[in-house]
Protein backbone atom coordinates (compact mmCIF):
# COMPACT_ATOMS: atom_id res chain seq x y z
CA UNK A 1 0.00 0.00 0.00
CA UNK A 2 1.30 3.41 -0.88
CA UNK A 3 2.23 5.89 1.82
CA UNK A 4 0.16 8.55 0.10
CA UNK A 5 -2.71 9.92 2.08
CA UNK A 6 -2.41 7.89 5.28
CA UNK A 7 -2.96 9.59 8.60
CA UNK A 8 -2.83 8.20 12.12
CA UNK A 9 -5.56 9.46 14.40
CA UNK A 10 -5.59 8.24 18.00
CA UNK A 11 -9.40 7.97 18.19
CA UNK A 12 -11.34 8.13 14.91
CA UNK A 13 -14.61 8.52 16.85
CA UNK A 14 -13.40 11.61 18.72
CA UNK A 15 -15.73 14.38 17.44
CA UNK A 16 -12.99 16.98 17.98
CA UNK A 17 -10.93 15.49 15.14
CA UNK A 18 -13.65 15.11 12.50
CA UNK A 19 -12.91 16.97 9.25
CA UNK A 20 -16.04 19.10 9.77
CA UNK A 21 -15.03 20.14 13.29
CA UNK A 22 -11.43 20.93 12.23
CA UNK A 23 -12.64 23.00 9.27
CA UNK A 24 -15.13 24.80 11.50
CA UNK A 25 -12.43 25.58 14.06
CA UNK A 26 -9.38 26.30 11.89
CA UNK A 27 -10.77 26.76 8.38
CA UNK A 28 -8.89 23.66 7.26
CA UNK A 29 -8.57 19.98 8.16
CA UNK A 30 -4.91 20.22 9.16
CA UNK A 31 -4.80 16.48 9.98
CA UNK A 32 -5.79 15.00 6.62
CA UNK A 33 -4.95 18.07 4.52
CA UNK A 34 -1.96 19.73 6.20
CA UNK A 35 -0.21 22.74 4.67
CA UNK A 36 2.73 24.25 6.49
CA UNK A 37 2.39 27.50 4.47
CA UNK A 38 -1.37 28.03 5.07
CA UNK A 39 -1.83 31.39 6.86
CA UNK A 40 -4.48 29.71 9.03
CA UNK A 41 -1.75 27.56 10.58
CA UNK A 42 0.01 30.78 11.55
CA UNK A 43 -3.21 32.14 13.01
CA UNK A 44 -4.04 29.04 15.12
CA UNK A 45 -0.50 27.81 15.52
CA UNK A 46 -0.32 26.32 19.03
CA UNK A 47 -3.94 25.13 18.93
CA UNK A 48 -3.23 23.11 15.77
CA UNK A 49 0.20 21.86 16.87
CA UNK A 50 -1.05 20.81 20.34
CA UNK A 51 -4.11 19.05 18.97
CA UNK A 52 -2.01 17.34 16.31
CA UNK A 53 0.60 15.93 18.69
CA UNK A 54 -2.13 14.72 21.05
CA UNK A 55 -4.63 13.34 18.59
CA UNK A 56 -3.00 12.98 15.16
CA UNK A 57 0.61 11.79 15.52
CA UNK A 58 0.87 11.35 11.73
CA UNK A 59 -0.76 13.99 9.52
CA UNK A 60 -0.69 14.19 5.74
CA UNK A 61 -0.35 16.97 3.21
CA UNK A 62 -1.31 16.83 -0.44
CA UNK A 63 0.64 19.97 -1.32
CA UNK A 64 2.97 19.35 -4.30
CA UNK A 65 4.24 15.79 -4.20
CA UNK A 66 2.70 15.36 -0.72
CA UNK A 67 4.29 14.58 2.65
CA UNK A 68 3.59 13.14 6.08
CA UNK A 69 4.16 15.06 9.31
CA UNK A 70 5.31 13.16 12.41
CA UNK A 71 4.73 15.02 15.68
CA UNK A 72 5.54 12.76 18.63
CA UNK A 73 8.89 13.18 20.34
CA UNK A 74 9.54 9.45 19.92
CA UNK A 75 8.92 9.34 16.16
CA UNK A 76 10.83 12.57 15.52
CA UNK A 77 13.82 11.18 17.43
CA UNK A 78 13.79 7.81 15.68
CA UNK A 79 13.48 9.34 12.21
CA UNK A 80 16.17 11.94 12.95
CA UNK A 81 18.61 9.32 14.21
CA UNK A 82 18.04 6.87 11.33
CA UNK A 83 19.83 8.80 8.60
CA UNK A 84 20.36 5.64 6.52
CA UNK A 85 16.59 5.28 6.04
CA UNK A 86 15.64 8.97 6.13
CA UNK A 87 17.98 10.97 3.93
CA UNK A 88 18.61 14.71 4.10
CA UNK A 89 20.35 14.77 0.72
CA UNK A 90 17.19 15.49 -1.28
CA UNK A 91 16.36 18.62 0.68
CA UNK A 92 15.04 19.64 4.09
CA UNK A 93 11.86 21.35 2.88
CA UNK A 94 9.09 19.67 0.89
CA UNK A 95 8.60 20.58 -2.77
CA UNK A 96 11.99 22.22 -2.82
CA UNK A 97 12.52 24.70 -5.71
CA UNK A 98 14.89 23.11 -8.25
CA UNK A 99 16.80 26.34 -8.81
CA UNK A 100 17.90 26.65 -5.18
CA UNK A 101 21.42 25.34 -4.51
CA UNK A 102 21.74 22.55 -1.93
CA UNK A 103 22.68 23.71 1.55
CA UNK A 104 25.78 22.05 2.92
CA UNK A 105 26.05 20.17 5.26
CA UNK A 106 22.36 20.23 6.29
CA UNK A 107 21.35 18.67 2.96
CA UNK A 108 23.98 15.93 3.06
CA UNK A 109 24.15 12.50 4.70
CA UNK A 110 27.11 10.83 6.38
CA UNK A 111 29.91 10.26 5.52
CA UNK A 112 30.29 13.59 3.64
CA UNK A 113 28.13 15.34 6.23
CA UNK A 114 30.40 13.92 8.93
CA UNK A 115 33.50 15.26 7.15
CA UNK A 116 32.15 18.78 7.63
CA UNK A 117 30.72 18.38 11.11
CA UNK A 118 33.95 16.87 12.45
CA UNK A 119 35.90 20.05 11.61
CA UNK A 120 33.09 22.55 12.30
CA UNK A 121 31.85 21.24 15.68
CA UNK A 122 34.94 22.31 17.68
CA UNK A 123 34.29 25.94 16.64
CA UNK A 124 30.71 25.78 17.96
CA UNK A 125 31.26 23.81 21.18
CA UNK A 126 29.88 24.82 24.60
CA UNK A 127 33.42 25.66 25.70
CA UNK A 128 33.93 28.11 22.80
CA UNK A 129 30.53 29.72 23.42
CA UNK A 130 31.39 30.22 27.10
CA UNK A 131 34.45 32.17 25.99
CA UNK A 132 32.33 34.82 24.18
CA UNK A 133 29.65 35.05 26.88
CA UNK A 134 30.96 38.41 28.17
CA UNK A 135 31.05 39.85 24.64
CA UNK A 136 27.42 38.89 24.07
CA UNK A 137 26.42 40.37 27.45
CA UNK A 138 28.02 43.65 26.37
CA UNK A 139 26.11 43.57 23.07
CA UNK A 140 22.81 43.03 24.94
CA UNK A 141 23.51 45.99 27.18
CA UNK A 142 24.52 48.26 24.28
CA UNK A 143 21.20 47.50 22.61
CA UNK A 144 19.23 48.09 25.84
CA UNK A 145 21.03 51.45 26.31
CA UNK A 146 19.42 52.73 23.12
CA UNK A 147 15.81 52.36 24.27
CA UNK A 148 15.61 51.85 28.04
CA UNK A 149 14.92 55.53 28.83
CA UNK A 150 12.07 55.59 26.32
CA UNK A 151 10.13 53.09 28.46
CA UNK A 152 9.23 51.04 25.41
CA UNK A 153 10.69 49.29 22.39
CA UNK A 154 9.75 47.29 19.36
CA UNK A 155 11.56 44.20 20.52
CA UNK A 156 12.15 42.48 17.17
CA UNK A 157 13.72 45.41 15.31
CA UNK A 158 15.55 46.82 18.34
CA UNK A 159 16.77 43.67 20.10
CA UNK A 160 15.92 40.20 18.75
CA UNK A 161 16.57 41.08 15.12
CA UNK A 162 19.98 42.55 15.96
CA UNK A 163 21.54 40.42 18.70
CA UNK A 164 21.87 37.06 16.88
CA UNK A 165 23.36 38.73 13.80
CA UNK A 166 25.84 40.68 15.90
CA UNK A 167 26.78 37.68 18.06
CA UNK A 168 27.22 35.31 15.14
CA UNK A 169 28.70 37.60 12.50
CA UNK A 170 31.05 39.56 14.77
CA UNK A 171 32.22 36.88 17.20
CA UNK A 172 31.91 33.67 15.16
CA UNK A 173 32.20 34.54 11.46
CA UNK A 174 33.98 37.90 11.62
CA UNK A 175 31.82 39.67 8.99
CA UNK A 176 32.37 43.48 8.85
CA UNK A 177 29.87 45.14 11.21
CA UNK A 178 28.88 47.76 8.58
CA UNK A 179 27.54 45.00 6.31
CA UNK A 180 25.22 43.55 8.97
CA UNK A 181 21.97 45.52 8.48
CA UNK A 182 21.81 44.71 4.74
CA UNK A 183 22.77 41.08 5.29
CA UNK A 184 20.20 40.55 8.04
CA UNK A 185 17.54 42.23 5.86
CA UNK A 186 18.32 40.02 2.86
CA UNK A 187 18.26 36.83 4.92
CA UNK A 188 14.87 37.85 6.30
CA UNK A 189 13.46 38.54 2.81
CA UNK A 190 14.74 35.22 1.48
CA UNK A 191 12.86 33.37 4.23
CA UNK A 192 9.73 35.40 4.87
CA UNK A 193 9.43 37.84 1.97
CA UNK A 194 7.02 37.40 -0.97
CA UNK A 195 7.46 33.92 -2.49
CA UNK A 196 8.42 35.26 -5.92
CA UNK A 197 11.42 37.21 -4.61
CA UNK A 198 12.76 34.66 -2.11
CA UNK A 199 15.09 32.95 -4.59
CA UNK A 200 16.56 36.30 -5.65
CA UNK A 201 17.30 37.26 -2.02
CA UNK A 202 18.74 33.82 -1.36
CA UNK A 203 21.11 34.40 -4.27
CA UNK A 204 22.03 37.84 -2.96
CA UNK A 205 23.01 36.40 0.42
CA UNK A 206 25.00 33.67 -1.33
CA UNK A 207 26.85 36.23 -3.47
CA UNK A 208 27.71 38.38 -0.45
CA UNK A 209 29.09 35.43 1.50
CA UNK A 210 31.05 34.14 -1.49
CA UNK A 211 32.69 37.55 -1.85
CA UNK A 212 33.41 37.55 1.90
CA UNK A 213 35.09 34.13 1.57
CA UNK A 214 37.20 35.29 -1.40
CA UNK A 215 38.42 38.27 0.62
CA UNK A 216 39.28 36.01 3.54
CA UNK A 217 41.30 33.77 1.20
CA UNK A 218 43.60 36.72 0.55
CA UNK A 219 44.05 37.48 4.25
CA UNK A 220 46.39 35.80 6.77
CA UNK A 221 44.75 32.87 8.64
CA UNK A 222 43.03 33.74 11.94
CA UNK A 223 42.46 30.19 13.18
CA UNK A 224 38.69 30.66 13.14
CA UNK A 225 35.79 28.72 11.60
CA UNK A 226 36.21 30.54 8.26
CA UNK A 227 39.80 29.30 7.99
CA UNK A 228 38.60 25.78 8.75
CA UNK A 229 36.06 26.03 5.93
CA UNK A 230 38.65 27.52 3.54
CA UNK A 231 41.05 24.69 4.43
CA UNK A 232 38.29 22.40 3.10
CA UNK A 233 37.44 18.72 3.67
CA UNK A 234 37.83 15.55 1.63
CA UNK A 235 34.70 13.62 0.63
CA UNK A 236 34.31 9.84 0.60
CA UNK A 237 35.25 9.67 -3.10
CA UNK A 238 38.68 11.12 -2.27
CA UNK A 239 37.86 14.49 -3.85
CA UNK A 240 37.97 17.81 -2.06
CA UNK A 241 34.61 19.50 -1.52
CA UNK A 242 33.90 21.96 -4.37
CA UNK A 243 34.09 25.71 -3.74
CA UNK A 244 30.27 26.03 -3.94
CA UNK A 245 30.01 23.66 -0.98
CA UNK A 246 32.49 25.71 1.04
CA UNK A 247 30.42 28.85 0.43
CA UNK A 248 27.27 26.91 1.20
CA UNK A 249 28.60 25.91 4.62
CA UNK A 250 28.89 29.60 5.49
CA UNK A 251 25.38 30.16 4.10
CA UNK A 252 24.01 27.29 6.17
CA UNK A 253 25.61 28.61 9.37
CA UNK A 254 24.20 32.04 8.56
CA UNK A 255 20.62 30.85 8.11
CA UNK A 256 20.88 28.79 11.26
CA UNK A 257 22.52 31.64 13.16
CA UNK A 258 20.00 34.39 12.59
CA UNK A 259 16.30 33.69 12.03
CA UNK A 260 15.94 30.88 14.54
CA UNK A 261 17.43 32.86 17.38
CA UNK A 262 15.35 35.94 16.56
CA UNK A 263 12.22 33.88 17.14
CA UNK A 264 13.61 32.23 20.27
CA UNK A 265 14.40 35.66 21.77
CA UNK A 266 11.04 37.10 20.71
CA UNK A 267 8.98 34.28 22.15
CA UNK A 268 11.02 34.29 25.35
CA UNK A 269 10.46 38.03 25.81
CA UNK A 270 6.77 37.69 25.07
CA UNK A 271 6.34 34.82 27.51
CA UNK A 272 8.11 36.77 30.27
CA UNK A 273 6.03 39.87 29.47
CA UNK A 274 2.78 37.86 29.71
CA UNK A 275 3.74 35.86 32.84
CA UNK A 276 4.83 38.19 35.68
CA UNK A 277 4.86 35.27 38.13
CA UNK A 278 7.36 33.36 36.01
CA UNK A 279 9.45 36.51 35.58
CA UNK A 280 9.53 36.77 39.35
CA UNK A 281 10.73 33.16 39.59
CA UNK A 282 13.77 34.00 37.48
CA UNK A 283 14.39 37.22 39.43
CA UNK A 284 14.28 35.19 42.67
CA UNK A 285 16.20 32.25 41.24
CA UNK A 286 18.75 33.43 38.66
CA UNK A 287 20.23 29.92 38.89
CA UNK A 288 17.12 28.71 37.03
CA UNK A 289 17.78 30.91 34.01
CA UNK A 290 19.91 28.35 32.19
CA UNK A 291 17.21 25.75 32.70
CA UNK A 292 14.47 28.15 31.64
CA UNK A 293 16.15 28.38 28.23
CA UNK A 294 15.37 24.69 27.66
CA UNK A 295 11.73 25.36 28.49
CA UNK A 296 11.49 28.39 26.18
CA UNK A 297 12.96 26.52 23.21
CA UNK A 298 10.91 23.41 24.01
CA UNK A 299 7.59 25.25 24.07
CA UNK A 300 8.43 27.70 21.27
CA UNK A 301 10.50 25.84 18.70
CA UNK A 302 11.77 28.17 15.96
CA UNK A 303 11.83 25.32 13.45
CA UNK A 304 8.31 24.01 12.97
CA UNK A 305 9.43 20.99 10.95
CA UNK A 306 12.24 19.77 8.74
CA UNK A 307 12.08 16.99 6.18
CA UNK A 308 13.71 13.77 5.07
CA UNK A 309 13.26 11.46 2.07
CA UNK A 310 12.61 7.74 2.62
CA UNK A 311 15.37 5.62 1.06
CA UNK A 312 13.36 2.39 1.35
CA UNK A 313 9.88 1.20 2.23
CA UNK A 314 9.48 1.59 6.00
CA UNK A 315 6.68 1.71 8.59
CA UNK A 316 6.67 4.47 11.22
CA UNK A 317 3.92 4.86 13.85
CA UNK A 318 1.97 2.21 11.93
CA UNK A 319 2.01 4.22 8.70
CA UNK A 320 3.59 2.40 5.76
CA UNK A 321 5.88 4.71 3.80
CA UNK A 322 7.38 3.96 0.40
CA UNK A 323 10.84 4.66 -0.97
CA UNK A 324 10.87 8.26 -2.18
CA UNK A 325 8.13 9.43 0.18
CA UNK A 326 8.78 12.74 1.94
CA UNK A 327 8.37 12.99 5.73
CA UNK A 328 8.55 15.98 8.05
CA UNK A 329 9.89 15.90 11.61
CA UNK A 330 7.57 18.13 13.60
CA UNK A 331 9.89 19.75 16.11
CA UNK A 332 7.21 22.14 17.38
CA UNK A 333 4.93 19.24 18.27
CA UNK A 334 7.71 17.07 19.69
CA UNK A 335 8.47 19.70 22.35
CA UNK A 336 4.80 19.79 23.39
CA UNK A 337 4.21 16.04 23.45
CA UNK A 338 2.19 14.98 26.52
CA UNK A 339 3.75 11.52 26.22
CA UNK A 340 7.13 12.90 27.32
CA UNK A 341 6.27 16.19 29.10
CA UNK A 342 3.78 16.14 31.98
CA UNK A 343 2.18 19.54 31.30
CA UNK A 344 3.53 20.54 27.91
CA UNK A 345 1.62 23.82 27.65
CA UNK A 346 3.08 25.05 30.96
CA UNK A 347 6.70 26.17 31.32
CA UNK A 348 8.39 24.70 34.39
CA UNK A 349 11.77 26.32 35.09
CA UNK A 350 12.50 24.05 38.07
CA UNK A 351 12.15 20.84 36.05
CA UNK A 352 15.67 19.66 35.25
CA UNK A 353 15.17 16.99 32.60
CA UNK A 354 13.41 18.56 29.69
CA UNK A 355 12.82 16.63 26.51
CA UNK A 356 12.47 18.45 23.25
CA UNK A 357 13.69 18.08 19.69
CA UNK A 358 14.06 21.80 19.05
CA UNK A 359 17.76 21.46 18.26
CA UNK A 360 17.09 18.35 16.22
CA UNK A 361 18.21 14.80 16.93
CA UNK A 362 20.73 12.56 15.21
CA UNK A 363 23.77 13.65 13.20
CA UNK A 364 22.08 16.90 12.07
CA UNK A 365 21.76 18.20 15.65
CA UNK A 366 21.79 22.02 15.42
CA UNK A 367 25.44 23.06 15.29
CA UNK A 368 24.52 26.44 16.75
CA UNK A 369 22.63 24.99 19.71
CA UNK A 370 25.32 25.95 22.22
CA UNK A 371 25.53 29.48 20.81
CA UNK A 372 21.73 29.81 20.97
CA UNK A 373 21.55 28.54 24.56
CA UNK A 374 24.27 30.93 25.66
CA UNK A 375 22.68 33.90 23.84
CA UNK A 376 19.29 33.24 25.38
CA UNK A 377 20.65 32.78 28.91
CA UNK A 378 22.75 35.95 28.62
CA UNK A 379 19.82 37.89 27.18
CA UNK A 380 17.46 36.86 30.02
CA UNK A 381 20.08 37.61 32.67
CA UNK A 382 21.03 41.06 31.38
CA UNK A 383 17.49 42.13 30.45
CA UNK A 384 16.00 41.21 33.83
CA UNK A 385 18.78 43.09 35.63
CA UNK A 386 17.77 46.30 33.88
CA UNK A 387 14.11 45.78 32.94
CA UNK A 388 12.73 43.40 35.56
CA UNK A 389 9.09 44.28 34.89
CA UNK A 390 7.56 44.85 31.47
CA UNK A 391 4.50 44.02 29.45
CA UNK A 392 3.21 43.81 25.90
CA UNK A 393 2.19 47.37 25.02
CA UNK A 394 -1.59 47.68 25.39
CA UNK A 395 -3.35 48.08 22.07
CA UNK A 396 -0.65 46.12 20.21
CA UNK A 397 -0.61 42.48 19.23
CA UNK A 398 2.59 40.54 18.47
CA UNK A 399 2.78 39.52 14.79
CA UNK A 400 3.84 36.03 13.77
CA UNK A 401 4.69 34.34 10.48
CA UNK A 402 4.83 30.60 9.87
CA UNK A 403 6.36 28.35 7.22
CA UNK A 404 8.77 25.54 8.00
CA UNK A 405 10.13 28.14 10.40
CA UNK A 406 8.16 30.10 12.96
CA UNK A 407 8.94 33.80 13.10
CA UNK A 408 7.83 36.91 14.96
CA UNK A 409 7.90 40.17 13.03
CA UNK A 410 6.85 42.62 15.74
CA UNK A 411 6.52 42.74 19.50
CA UNK A 412 5.94 46.06 21.28
CA UNK A 413 7.00 46.05 24.94
CA UNK A 414 6.72 48.76 27.58
CA UNK A 415 7.93 49.33 31.15
CA UNK A 416 7.87 51.99 33.84
CA UNK B 1 26.01 2.42 39.27
CA UNK B 2 27.37 2.02 35.76
CA UNK B 3 26.25 3.89 32.66
CA UNK B 4 26.84 3.12 29.02
CA UNK B 5 27.22 5.87 26.41
CA UNK B 6 26.20 4.86 22.90
CA UNK B 7 28.80 5.89 20.36
CA UNK B 8 26.38 5.97 17.42
CA UNK B 9 23.76 8.04 19.21
CA UNK B 10 25.84 10.78 20.93
CA UNK B 11 25.44 13.88 18.76
CA UNK B 12 27.10 16.45 20.98
CA UNK B 13 24.13 18.03 22.77
CA UNK B 14 26.38 18.15 25.88
CA UNK B 15 23.48 18.05 28.36
CA UNK B 16 25.15 15.15 30.22
CA UNK B 17 28.17 17.19 31.28
CA UNK B 18 25.86 20.02 32.35
CA UNK B 19 23.97 17.80 34.78
CA UNK B 20 26.80 15.50 35.88
CA UNK B 21 30.16 17.24 35.36
CA UNK B 22 31.81 14.87 37.85
CA UNK B 23 30.67 11.88 35.80
CA UNK B 24 30.90 13.01 32.17
CA UNK B 25 33.32 15.28 30.38
CA UNK B 26 33.24 16.70 26.86
CA UNK B 27 35.78 16.51 24.07
CA UNK B 28 36.77 19.63 22.11
CA UNK B 29 33.70 19.23 19.88
CA UNK B 30 31.29 19.00 22.83
CA UNK B 31 30.73 15.23 22.60
CA UNK B 32 30.79 12.86 25.58
CA UNK B 33 34.37 11.56 26.00
CA UNK B 34 33.06 8.19 27.20
CA UNK B 35 31.26 7.19 23.99
CA UNK B 36 31.42 3.46 23.40
CA UNK B 37 32.43 2.80 27.01
CA UNK B 38 30.88 1.98 30.37
CA UNK B 39 31.33 4.67 33.03
CA UNK B 40 31.51 4.01 36.78
CA UNK B 41 29.44 6.62 38.57
CA UNK B 42 31.33 7.85 41.68
CA UNK B 43 29.44 7.36 44.99
CA UNK B 44 27.17 10.32 45.69
CA UNK B 45 26.85 11.20 41.99
CA UNK B 46 23.96 8.83 41.28
CA UNK B 47 21.30 11.56 41.24
CA UNK B 48 23.26 13.78 38.88
CA UNK B 49 24.09 10.83 36.65
CA UNK B 50 20.42 9.85 36.48
CA UNK B 51 19.48 13.42 35.52
CA UNK B 52 22.13 13.37 32.80
CA UNK B 53 20.81 10.06 31.49
CA UNK B 54 17.22 11.35 31.42
CA UNK B 55 18.18 14.70 29.88
CA UNK B 56 19.96 13.24 26.85
CA UNK B 57 17.83 14.18 23.81
CA UNK B 58 19.21 11.14 21.95
CA UNK B 59 18.66 8.68 24.87
CA UNK B 60 22.32 7.77 24.25
CA UNK B 61 23.00 7.04 27.93
CA UNK B 62 21.64 3.86 29.47
CA UNK B 63 22.05 1.87 32.68
CA UNK B 64 24.79 -0.69 32.02
CA UNK B 65 23.48 -2.82 34.89
CA UNK B 66 20.20 -3.51 33.13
Amino acid sequence: MSGQGQVKIVDEHDPEVSPERLIERFGRDFFRDFDIDDPRLNEHFHEVIDLMVQKCPVAHSTVGTGYHVFSTEDAVRRIGQDWQTFSSAKGYIPNRPDDQPMMIPVEQDPPNHTSWRRVLNPHMSPQVMDSIREDVAREVNLLIDKFIDRGECEFISEMAGLLPGRAFFIYVLGVPVDDLPQLVHDVDKSLFGPLETRTAYHKKVYDYLEEFMRKRQQMPPQGDIVDTILKNVTYSDGQEAPWEHQVSVVLDLTYGGISTTIYALGSTARHLADHPEQRQQLLDHPEWIENSVEEFVRAYSPVVAMGRTCMRDVAVEGVQLKEGDYVMLGFSGAGRDPRTIANPKELNFAEPTIHHATFGVGPHRCIGSHLARMELAVFITEWLKRIPHFQVKPGTEPVYETGFMRAMSSLFLEWK
Amino acid sequence: MQLKVDEMLCSGHSRCAKFAPAVFSLDEAGFNTAVGRVVDVPPGEEDNATKAMKACPERAISDAGQ
